[in-house]
């Protein structure tokens, strides 16, 4: 056998010239580069996969179909954390209604599209893609169509990175744009004698092989960068334990090691409820919003947190009516969160009318591309038309609008 | 099926233009089992196509068959008997590495995705070690008995809340999945037909371990399911599944994604195949087997047009590198596969896993590299047994720079001649192996 490769050795010995036509934007990058960092924008997307029951996440308790619709699964009243005199979160949320009361919560209530569909797949597609022609789900996501229209990180880092050991969603993949995945630092790091030779393939005809090349030298690119980084551990107090908690605190050793990526992705499962959903909801929630809070915490103290807005969408809602297995079936419109140092707390639009329904559903008030057009064009500064296929009337989440629309939380 | 000059479906004959070489000899081995040993390739090299693809689809039993079944039921028995389900996965490596009929664990591997169960709600190991010998069981089957079987397979049932879907208000899960996933695909039904549907299959649970049919529980009213009003029952509602037009396109899907490369599995394809199914009572032996055989599996365009699975890649290297007998630990190796993104048991949900091109990512490449490092170091095997290309070349003929490059290059990418960027390797034949490996032209296949 021969001796094994050092890998630092290696690291130069195959210098970025080596890389030739497949090199990404890593060449440009220099050990002086990160200096110039530290003012764009981050987008962090949490995905609740499954489909959240909004009902009972954000509960309209005053409304009396909520009892009559929610025999079983009603949430005491007394647990409740209020928020206006209408609408309280799941008791669960604890640590969401803390943001909320320091102003970096928001909650758009209703928030859905036209003729919705109830496949988890499909409606997924149509969240990720802002597309609703089934041959655009395979084509490109609103995050990565986004990414195309900005330049790229100047440091080399990818466009948008999945923290998880899921595979990338539709949502990032965009014609240039790249995409990492990770579920920690770790996953980023060659052993000892593990080497990715970069093999110039930039001449082939092969469209398949020319996107293996690609991927193969970008990832071993965002290892050399993590490498040159030097991400540290940092402190995991404060954080709790859970998946999603894990996967936020490598977002924030990500961004306070340097990387540029603007959107970071994280997927929290277990959302599709459809038996004995108590518990599990309860636990989804608390896992949710703890994990948020001690993330915010921890960019907060790194002078980080004017720079990150949080967004956690779920392909739909649930039915309105519980099913006789103590869950909940699949519906339509649902609440969308929004947190962070940036954003306009409080609740967007009107409580959903349990009397006043579309079919068995809740009726939808906003549309989620309002959402998207938001954070599009006031966050990340992208002109959101071209990307969401129209216009859509944005709402004022962002701080660089007026207040109004929020209702603040009663003292 | 006639052989007609449009058919895609035909089988193939060498030509001058497309002859039967290394190439497709190695193509055919890596997309129906997981790779071949050079041994098996100069054999089928010499041998006519026909007789190399029979081998394929009805492999003779291994001589130590029994001994191997019996051993192979022996792990399982005590991996159930755990209750960890580590060791299940472990105990299907086993069987990918060392089994005799590769197709029919690729089969299996496959029907595992179309009925994506996971071991993370179903939470018993023994039912789900039981629904995986029901694929490998039914896995050459038609259709319709293996749909029949699984629909009330215990885990199945578990994983899509049967137990709660009672009369008095139906849980739509089972129905949804059934129409969307299993049998029809996207668009063949409507939201009516999924409650009308849930209702049918009211009474379905699970007791003890096993599946079975409450009355007490199940709604004995007129359901309207695809346009037709009965008293139907599940029994009917599989059955209208089995005839609706739309499964055999599903099953013709199911195949081509399994099969065919990402440029390959076409609708026309797709479509010519499932006019064949419904002709043979959605016999997937016979799709498989005609599929296998037909111009468009050897055509040029669908070799080397398939992102390689972590399953098939890692057994793969295994396998043609003869590092799988004896076996390396076969837990450490369910957790590589986890960790490059295939999760045995534990598919991300009712979709299976994406694969194609998802199945590579920053993250996964870099495991693959640490992957292809440890198993050349011999970390996986224990005791630790470092592979020696130089050793494994000289057995097969092979001393020199030249050699290697002819071996490996043929081995491991199945091209008769080493691509220029390897070249500068050739001195060195571990460093070889493991470019080559690691090489974006490697996992593709």
């Amino acid at each position: 056998m021969h001796s094994r490769l050092n890998r630092r050795t290696f690291l130069k010995s195959t210098s970025l010239i080596a890389l030739g036509a497949t090199a990404p934007a890593l060449l440009r990058q220099t050990a002086h580069a990160i200096e110039g960092r530290g003012n764009e924008r981050i987008l962090v997307v949490i995905q609740l996969s499954g489909g959240n029951d909004g009902i009972n996440t954000v509960v309209p308790f005053n409304d009396e179909g909520y009892a009559k619709h929610r025999p079983k699964l009603k949430l005491n009243a007394d647990r409740l954390i209020k928020v206006s005199d209408d609408v309280a979160l799941h008791p669960s949320m604890k640590a969401a209604a803390e943001l909320l009361d320091d102003g970096r919560f928001a909650v758009v209530q209703g928030v859905g599209y036209p003729n919705p569909n109830r496949s988890h797949d499909v409606s997924m597609a149509i969240w990720q893609t802002a597309r609703f022609d089934p041959e655009e789900h395979k084509t490109f996501g609103w995050i990565g169509r986004a990414a195309d229209e900005r330049p790229a990180p100047a440091d080399g880092s990818p466009h948008a990175m999945l923290i998880g050991t899921e595979s990338p969603p539709i949502a990032l993949r965009g014609r240039r744009s790249t995409t990492a995945a990770l579920a920690h630092l770790g996953d980023l790091r060659l052993s000892a004698g593990a080497a990715i030779a970069t093999v110039p393939t930039g001449g082939t005809r092969d469209e398949l092989l020319s996107f293996a090349s690609q991927t193969t030298a970008d990832s071993r690119a965002t290892a050399q960068l993590l490498e040159h980084l030097n991400a540290q551990g940092g402190d995991a107090s404060g954080y709790p334990e859970s998946e999603l908690s894990k996967r936020l605190r490598s977002v924030s050793q990500l961004i306070k090691a340097g990387f540029s990526t603007p959107v970071y992705y994280a997927i929290q499962s277990g959302y599709d409820t459809h038996a004995a959903q108590s518990a599990t909801h309860s636990r989804l929630l608390r896992e949710l919003s703890a994990a948020m809070r001690a993330f915010l915490q921890d960019l907060q103290a790194a002078r980080l947190s004017e720079r990150v807005l949080v967004l956690c969408f779920s392909e739909f809602g649930r039915r309105v009516s519980e099913n006789a297995s103590l869950g909940t079936d699949h519906g339509t419109a649902g609440p969308v969160f929004v947190a962070g140092e940036a954003i306009h707390a409080g609740l967007f639009g009107e409580t959903p009318n349990l009397s006043d329904l579309d079919g068995d559903d809740l009726k939808m008030q906003f549309d989620f591309r309002q959402v998207y057009a938001t954070i599009l064009d006031d966050w990340l500064g992208v002109a959101s038309t071209s990307i969401l296929g129209g216009t859509f009337e944005p709402l004022k989440l962002t701080s660089s609008c007026s207040r109004e629309t929020a209702v603040p939380r009663p003292a | 099926m006639p052989a007609t000059t449009a058919s895609l479906l035909a089988p193939w004959q060498p030509t001058p233009d497309e002859p039967w070489n290394l190439r497709r000899v190695v193509h055919l081995h890596r997309r129906a089992g997981f790779g071949a040993t050079w041994d098996e390739i100069q054999r089928d090299l010499a041998d006519c196509h026909q007789a190399a693809i029979e081998r394929v689809l009805k492999p003779q039993p291994r001589s130590d068959a029994d001994e191997f079944n019996s051993l192979s039921a022996i792990i399982a028995d005590a991996a159930a008997g755990s209750g960890d389900v580590d060791r299940l996965k472990a105990w299907w490596l086993y069987r990918l590495l060392l089994g005799g009929d590769a197709l029919g664990e690729k089969l299996t591997l496959m029907w595992h995705n179309h009925f994506a169960t996971s071991y993370a709600k179903v939470g018993d190991v023994e039912l789900m070690r039981r629904q995986n010998d029901l694929f490998r069981e039914f896995a050459r089957r038609p259709f319709g008995e293996l749909l029949r079987r699984t629909l009330t397979d215990p885990a199945l049932l578990i994983w899509l809340d049967a137990a709660s879907n009672r009369k008095e208000h139906p849980n739509e899960n089972l129905a949804r999945e059934s129409m969307e996933l299993f049998a029809l695909g996207v668009g063949n039904y409507s939201e009516d037909d999924v409650r009308e549907a849930a209702r049918a299959l009211t009474g379905w649970s699970v007791h003890n371990g096993s599946s079975r049919f409450r009355d007490a529980d199940h709604d004995t009213g007129e359901k309207t399911i695809f346009g037709q009003r009965g008293n139907w029952t599940g029994d009917d509602f599989v059955k209208m599944l089995f005839e609706h037009p739309a499964t055999a396109r599903r099953v013709a899907f199911r195949l081509c994604d399994a099969f065919m490369g990402e440029t390959t599995a076409t609708t026309a394809l797709i479509e010519e195949l499932a006019g064949g199914l419904r002709e043979h009572d959605l016999d997937i032996g016979w799709g498989v087997e005609t599929l296998l055989r037909s111009e468009a599996f050897f055509a040029e365009e669908n070799i080397g047009n398939r992102v390689l699975p972590p399953i098939d890649y890692v057994i793969g290297a295994l396998r043609s590198l003869e590092m799988n007998s004896p076996p390396p630990g076969t837990l450490l190796l369910a957790e590589v596969a986890a960790n490059l993104g295939q999760n045995l048991f534990e598919p991300p949900n009712v979709f299976g896993w994406p694969g194609g091109r998802s199945w590579l990512t920053t993250r996964t490449v870099i495991g693959r590299a640490n992957f292809v490092a440890s198993l050349l170091h011999g970390d996986l095997h224990i005791p630790t047994s470092p592979f020696d290309a130089a050793a494994f070349a000289a057995g097969k003929s092979f001393t020199s720079p030249e050699g290697w490059a002819a071996l490996y290059g043929r081995l491991l990418l199945g091209r008769e001649k080493l691509p220029e960027e390897f070249a500068h390797h050739m001195e060195n034949p571990d460093r070889l192996v493991a470019a080559l490996l690691v090489s974006p032209h490697a996992q593709l296949a």
